[in-house]
This record gives C-alpha cells, structure tokens and sequence, in this order.
C-alpha cells in the first residue's frame, strides 16, 4: 500500500473468518458487516500484493438461510470458500483452531464480533491462545509484508492511529475503523463453489447451560454540557471525557492487577 | 458507350453492396439469438415502414415531406433504372416514370442540402455533411441518362464522336451516385440506416409496439439458466436483433435533443453512446465519430477517439478505457424521451438497462449510493432501509382496512415506497381521503406490501427484483380484488406491465385515472378552483411508458382548472431526473435536471405545478428558489372535494358495513 514498495514484498497466504450475520432491523441473515470489512482488507491485499492467496472460512451447519448470507461474501469475488461442517449451536473455536493449525495461514483475519449467537467478541482471543499467535484488534489497514513481518495500522479511539510490526503469523481483528467492503454481486456469488469439510464437533456445553433473552436498551449516561459557546460545545464532543488516572509503568503484574480491580471497584462495574 | 458502361456498372454496385450486406449482417449474428418471426416481420415491414416509422418522422413536417421525396423518389428511380439501364428495357413509359422519380428525388435532395448549410448541433457532420451531394449526384445522373431514352434529347448527341468527354463524366457523376447509394448502403455510409432501418423495423424485439401498441416493460433475465450470462458485457451479448437496431442510427441526434441527462451536462449522449455500439460491434475506435460527444464537465465533451471497442471485448473496462465509460450508462434516467423520438425505433433504455445488469450482477460496481440501496432491498424490502414493520406508521390514525382482514375488495390501494417519506404521506393521505369521499370499496396490503422492484430492475439488479417480484406477486395471488391503484407511476408500471413475465397479471389504475373514472361516475363533486394558474408535468412513467396523459388533465378539468401548457408536456415532457436509479447513483454534470424542469414550468408562468408522482414531487420540490409550487393531483382533489350530505349517498355503491365507519374521513 505504500508507493515506495520494495521488492522482498511477497504475497501471504490468508485466511478470512467469516460468520452469518443478522440485519440489525428485520433480523435477516446477510454477511456479517464486520466479517465483510475483514475479507475486503484481504481482497486489498491481494490486489497490492500478488501471490497472497485468500482463503475463507465459516463454521456451521449447511443450510438455504446461512448458505445464501455466505454467498454474499463469495460475491465480493471469489471462487469458492471453506465450509466447516458442523451443528447449530457446536463451539466454532476448535474446528476454527484444528483447520487453522493444518493449513497454517500465515495471516488470519476476522471481524472483532459477530452478529449472532453469544457476540461475546472473544473469538479473536480464543483462537490466538490456542494457536499461540499474536493478536492485534481493530485494524485499519495492512500497509506492507516483508520477510515475515507485517506492518499495521492500528486504529485507536478518536481517529488516532498506531503503526504496528507484527512477526508472522498473526491475527488481525477488524471492526468498523477497517475500509467498507465492496458491493457483492450476484453473478461471482451464484458461481462460487463451497469445499464442505466434516469437522468433529464438540457441542457448546458452556451456550448450553445459558440462559438467553432478548436484550433491554440500557438507559444512556446523560452528559451534561454547560457549554456557552459552539466551541465549548465542540470542545466537550471532541475531548476525552477521562480525567486523572495514572500510567502504571515498570510494575509486576500483581499491581497493575490491583490497579484495576482498584478502578473497576471505584467505578461500580465490580462492586 | 453508356449503353455498354450503365449495366456494367449498375450490376457491379449491386453486385458490391450484395457482399456488403452479407458482411453486415454477419456482424450482426454475432450476437445472442432472439426469437423473431421473420416472415411474419417481413410481411408488416410495409406497414411498420409507411404508418409507425412515418407517424415518428412527421413530427417535423419540413423532414417527412423531404424524406418522402428523396426517399420514395429513390426507391422509385433505383428499381426503374436497373429495368431500363440495367437490363436495357428502354420502355418510354418506364423511362418518363424515372424521370419522375429522379426528379422528385432531386428536389428533396435540394431540401436535404438546405438543411445542411446551417445543421443544428445534434446533426452529426462527417460523411452526412457529403450526403446530399451524393443524392444529387444520383438523381441528376440517373434524370440525364434517361433523357435519351424517352427521346427528349437526340440519341445521337452522346453518340458523337466528340461528346464521349460528355459520357464520360456522365459515367462519373452516375458512378458516384450509386457508389453512395449502393454500395454505402451496405459498407457503412450514411444510406445504411435504410438497409439496417428496413430490417430493424421487420425484426424489432418489441413487434408490438408497432400498429399502436405499447411495448415499455424491461425483458426479464433468464436466472434459472446459469449459463445464461447476466446482462450485457460485450457488444456480441446483445442479441442479433439489438445489434441491427443501433446499425439503423441515422444520427439525426434527436434523442440527443430530448435527453435530460444530456441537457444537465451529464456524461451521456444517446446517439452517441448507439455509435459506440455500432463501432464495438464492427470493431475499432470511435475516432470517425462526427457528432455531439458525451458530455464532460469543464471539457466540453469527452474526447473522440480515446474509446475502443471489440465484439468480444469489454464494454466498459475494468480499468482504464474500453468502449463506453460507465458513467455514461449510469446517467440515464430510463424517461424513455431518446425511444419515443427516435425515427428508427431503437431501444436505447433496453440496451443502458443491459449494460447496468452486468455491471451489478456480475462486477458489484453501482456506483455512488447503489450498493447501499439494494442492500436495503435485500435485507428490508424498501429502498431506505427502513423497518417494514413502519410502513403504515403515517397511517396509524386512519384505520386503513388491510387486505389481510378483508380478503376481498374492490380497489386494492398500493402505497408503494412513498409510504415511508414524509412529502408522499401528505400524497398518500390525500388520496385516502379521496377515495373515502368516494365510498370506494379499498384495502391496502399494510406491512405485506414490498418496494415493487422497480429502483433493483433499473440499477441492473434483475435478481433482487425477481425476487421482491416474486414475493409481491404471492402476497397479492391470496387476496381478491378488482384492480390496483397507486399513486406511484413507478409501481404502476412495475405492476402492470413487467410482474406479467414473472406471472402477475393485475389491472392497475393510477390513481388520476382512477379519480377521473370516480369523478365522471359522479362519486366526487369538487369546489371550483380558486388558485392561481397552474401546470401539469407528464411523469414518463405515467406518460410515455404507459400512454397516459389524459386522465390527469381532465381531473383538473374536472377541478376547473385550465393547465397552461408547459412547452414540452404530454409525451415530450422532460424527465424530472428521478427515473432509473439516477438520484441514486448521482452521476455529476453541470445542471441539475429538476432545475430545468422548474425552469420549464417557470417560463409557463404557471404558479403551481400538479404532478402525480412521488419521484417528480421530491426532485421538483428539491429545486431552491422555485417560483411555482408542488402539488400531487390526489391533494388537489382532495383540497377542493365537497363534503357529500348523509343522504346524498345512496346514488354510489354501498360499501361494506364492515367498512362503514367513516368518522376517520377527516384528513
């Protein structure tokens, strides 16, 4: 992505992880917004650097519903995706961890949350404890790839953005600081094969135990802006609400432990 | 010495333009078949030639009484003189017959000059700028080579030994004559559009739009057949017979002059873009292009001769430069102007409509707002992405009867998308109130109703609108009802003319013609008009694409309303720029269209305009600094309607007790 590229750039092998996704107002199954971005910073990459192979993943079951939402990815232009065959309701974490380990992609990206199921966000977290790869989260962009280095960008609260080195291979996260992705068609998607490959499923014995109803809005935190002037205003939208706290560098781990739970007691999230 | 040259060179232009024919119509086959019955096309050519194609031309009298001359006069003279000159029957009577006819062709040729002194811009220049020398050349050539042959001048006199200077250069000028009217006919000079012309006419995709028939809805795609490619990508994906259309162009740029996408300074130019068509389907640049190009901001028009284009090669490129840029496909507004001008009957929309297919269906390329609005489509059955559920929040005070309670009824009101946009509701309750006036026996589908598909078709989206279509068309299969009426000329069309294909066969009413039939029933009584001077815009999807442009001018008769005539009304009104998805894909140019067309209705002087439908209100009612209003037929009738005693009633039909009660009527 940078204009001075150099010639040790050289094309990866990638994988996507992609879900079923829910449109938030009639609860349809489309591609997942999240997913969708993260195979759109792989499509990126493929066109900037040839030879990175793309391959996409899901995990579930076969069926009409979720076979058409995942078609809405193929059609972002792809040949043919990875299915993982497994139940309704089975944990995607192991099947995700056993693929990944035997076809050893040098990068994996995936949407930070999906949009149905628990939505616990902990996806990315699992499989980088289970592989022992490193995770960054909320990517922006992957500027360039040289002899098994990754650079990133990083996208931070409030446009600011951090550039990353990261040794391969990795994990990336995508959220919505990652550019749209591109319209699918349905043309490349009525085309696109699926490789069905039977996992050995481990049901969810934790979802199962659960129990699950629909979610409440929480009431809002109202801000109060005394503000006298637009640029007061803009001033109290644009700035960062926090104020004190501390940096804790060059401790153990057991006072920046304490450190937290210190704040979390002060702010009533653990009481 | 003629006697000997005249057939050589007679049967070796014919002999030249028989292999040129060969060779067109071998272009032509490249493309995809068409089911055509070609006898049957053949037979109505006359017809098809001398009664539509004429009525077309006779717009302009001064071209219909030039074409008439020349054209009839060179037929007439062509078929004479390969029997007198060709084949030698030196009859007296055929030969004062050429006479004739060459000379009715000399003096439209003379007409055909006139207007070349001073063309106006949307006549191309080029080789069309030699053609009326050429029809002189033909016609003086032929008239003198026949004097002698009726005996009005001495046989001997190109006989002499001396005169053969005089044969000579009458060889000449006859030679050039038919070098152009034969030979250019068929190896692409300007007298192809005869050639191509008749056979279009004969093969035409749509025979039934000839005889008075109206032919306006989109040809469905064919999805179940993966094979089958998914719209237009390569001139060769045109069928055989689109193909012969744009080879029928006679450039004389009068869709140019009507297209509003032209007029804004949009990137289109339709004679233009059915150029580009012809030269990808020969193969090569558009550098010998001599008309209008399409327009560019700031450059006056996009450069000739930059555009390449092969039968089996892209339209538009992935990158870079092809045939067409897809700016250009993305301008049109679908109004229709450019094929109800067009004397050649070419199907310009058909052909932008395909293109757009492939460009969504297969390269997920619409540009600007497209994406997001058939995503909505997919996920929400409405173009906004709104709740479905909310389609009849306006109406939460109104107790409108659902079908899904009634099963049965008379008039089944289609809301449309306008149900979800604040300006239309005003629209929508107007008409309800009308219709309650009325004691129209109605129902609308309520939360069952989808967006019609109309927006998903025209942004090339054939599959997202077979699939609302289809759900529609299920939905309504389980109620009974007599006919649709709507507000929304879009759906109208959708609902009449195009869920037809896909097996939904519905009478549909737009709801001026629907109020026109209450008002002549003497259902409505109306207080006289009392406003200022008011206009009528056409929709085109009310007008050209269904023909109908009387029933709202007698609603506001029927108001005591007199319409002040907007300079292009009825089936030359201008587009308000709302068609075909092009407020969705937003394509710049140096106008807005809804400008022009405010400007239209302000040189009327009109203070008001009425129109009928929700696209026309929102692009009208967008334009800043309007000196004339913006009201919908449905609340000018509403406005003026006059409460009906109680015992008044008796003289409509019942309603329904079901449905009686009327405290609601209050809008």
């Amino acid at each position: 992505m940078q204009p001075d590229r150099q010639q040790q750039q050289q094309g990866i092998d990638v994988a996507v992880l992609v879900s079923i996704g829910r449109h938030p107002t009639t609860g349809r199954a489309r591609r997942a917004e999240q997913d969708a971005r993260g195979l759109e910073l792989a499509l990126a990459m493929e066109a900037e650097l040839p030879g990175t192979r793309i391959s996409v993943l899901h995990a579930g079951p076969q069926a009409d519903d979720s076979e058409s939402a995942l078609r809405g990815y193929l059609g972002m232009g792809l040949e043919s995706m990875t299915l993982l065959e497994q139940p309704a309701g089975s944990d995607a974490i192991l099947s995700l961890v056993e693929h990944l380990a035997a076809t050893a992609p040098q990068l994996v990206i995936t949407g930070a949350r999906a949009e149905r199921g628990e939505g616990s966000g902990l996806l990315p977290y699992a499989l980088a404890e289970h592989l022992g790869w490193p995770l960054v989260n909320s990517l922006a962009s992957v500027e360039k790839v040289e002899n098994g280095v990754v650079t990133l960008l990083q996208a931070l609260p409030r446009g600011q953005r951090r550039r990353l080195k990261v040794r391969l291979p990795a994990i990336i996260s995508v959220d919505e600081a990652a550019p749209v992705a591109r319209q699918s068609a349905f043309g490349p998607a009525r085309r696109a094969t699926f490789a069905i490959t039977p996992t050995t499923p481990e049901a969810d014995s934790e979802l199962a135990q659960w129990h699950l109803a629909p979610a409440r809005k929480r009431p809002k935190r109202l801000k109060i802006v005394k503000a006298a002037s637009a640029r007061d205003r803009f001033k109290a939208a644009a700035k960062s609400e926090g104020k004190g706290g501390q940096v804790l560098a060059d401790v153990t781990p057991e006072q920046g432990a304490e450190a937290i739970y210190k704040l979390l007691k002060e702010e009533d999230v653990l009481r | 010495m003629l006697e000997t040259l005249l057939p050589i060179l007679i049967f070796t232009a014919l002999a030249l333009a028989v292999i040129g024919a060969v060779r067109r119509m071998r272009l032509w086959r490249q493309g995809r078949p068409s089911r055509v019955n070609l006898f049957k096309g053949l037979a109505a050519l006359p017809r098809r030639y001398l009664v539509d194609l004429h009525h077309v031309v006779e717009r302009d009298k001064m071209i219909s009484h030039t074409h008439v001359a020349t054209a009839g006069g060179f037929v007439a003279a062509a078929v004479l003189m390969i029997l007198v000159h060709g084949l030698g029957i030196a009859n007296p009577l055929l030969g004062g017959l050429l006479l004739l006819a060459s000379a009715s062709m000399f003096v439209g040729s003379l007409f055909v000059a006139r207007r070349r002194l001073n063309p106006p811009a949307r006549l191309s220049k080029g080789p069309w700028m030699r053609l009326p020398k050429s029809l002189m050349a033909f016609s003086i050539g032929v008239f003198l080579i026949t004097l002698p042959t009726v005996g009005l001048l001495p046989e001997g006199l190109l006989e002499g030994g001396s005169s053969w200077l005089l044969a000579l250069v009458l060889a000449g000028v006859v030679a050039w004559g038919l070098g152009e009217m034969f030979f250019g006919m068929t190896w692409g000079g300007p007298m192809k559009h005869a050639f191509a012309g008749a056979l279009h006419l004969a093969f035409h995709r749509r025979a039934e739009r000839f005889g008075g028939g109206r032919s306006t809805g989109l040809k469905a795609l064919n999805l179940e057949n993966e094979a089958a490619p998914l719209g237009v990508e390569k001139p060769a994906d045109f069928t055989w017979n689109q193909l012969l259309g744009f080879d029928a162009c006679v450039q004389c740029g009068r869709c140019e002059a009507v297209c509003p996408a032209f007029a804004a300074g949009q990137p289109l130019n339709p004679k233009k873009l059915i150029q580009d068509m012809v030269e990808g389907m020969a193969g090569g640049s558009d550098a010998a292009y001599a008309g209008s190009p399409h327009p560019s901001q700031g450059l006056g028009g996009k450069p000739v001769g930059e555009h390449v284009g092969f039968p089996h090669g892209p339209i538009v490129a992935l990158q870079g430069k092809a045939l067409v840029d897809a700016d250009t496909l993305w301008s049109c507004t679908t109004c229709r102007a450019c094929v109800e001008e067009c004397p050649m009957m070419i199907e310009h929309v058909d052909a932008i409509v395909d293109m757009r297919r492939h460009l969504t269906l297969e390269r997920g390329k619409t540009p600007n707002k497209g994406a997001e609005v058939l995503d909505n489509l997919i996920a929400t059955d409405n173009p906004g992405g709104f709740d479905p559920g909310s389609r009849l929040n306006w109406a939460a005070d109104l107790n409108l009867p659902l079908m899904a309670d009634l099963k049965q009824v008379d008039v089944l009101l289609w809301l449309g998308d306008g149900a979800f946009d604040m300006r239309n509701q005003r629209t929508l309750r107007a008409l309800v109130k009308v219709l309650r006036a009325a004691e129209v026996d109605f129902a609308v589908l309520g939360t069952e109703e989808r967006d019609s598909g109309d927006v998903a078709r025209r942004l090339g989206d054939e599959a997202t609108f077979q699939s609302l279509a289809k759900r529609n068309i299920a939905t309504l299969a389980q109620y009974r009802f007599l006919q649709i009426v709507t507000c929304d000329p879009h759906s109208f069309h959708v609902l009449g003319n195009e869920y037809g294909e896909m097996g939904g066969h519905y009478v549909v009413r737009h709801h001026s013609t629907f109020i026109a039939e209450l008002f002549d029933a003497g259902r409505l009584t109306f207080t006289p008009w009392k406003g200022g001077s008011v206009t009528y815009h056409d929709p085109c999807y009310l007008g050209r694409y269904n023909g109908e442009y009387e029933a709202p001018r007698n609603v506001l008769k029927a108001l005591g309303i007199e319409v002040k005539e907007m300079e292009r009304s009825g089936f030359r009104s201008r587009c308000c720029g709302g068609g075909g998805g092009a407020p969705i894909t937003d394509i710049p140019g140096e106008r807005r269209i809804p400008d022009m067309r405010m400007n239209d209705v302000k040189e009327s002087g009109a203070e008001l305009v009425a129109v009928g439908c929700p696209q026309c209100t929102a692009m009208l009612e967008g334009v800043v600094d309007a000196s004339a209003e913006v009201r919908d037929i449905a609340e000018l009738v509403a406005d003026a309607l006059v409460e009906r005693p109680a015992g008044d009633a008796s003289d409509g039909p019942r309603r329904p007790a079901a449905t009686t009660t009327a405290e609601e009527v209050t809008v």
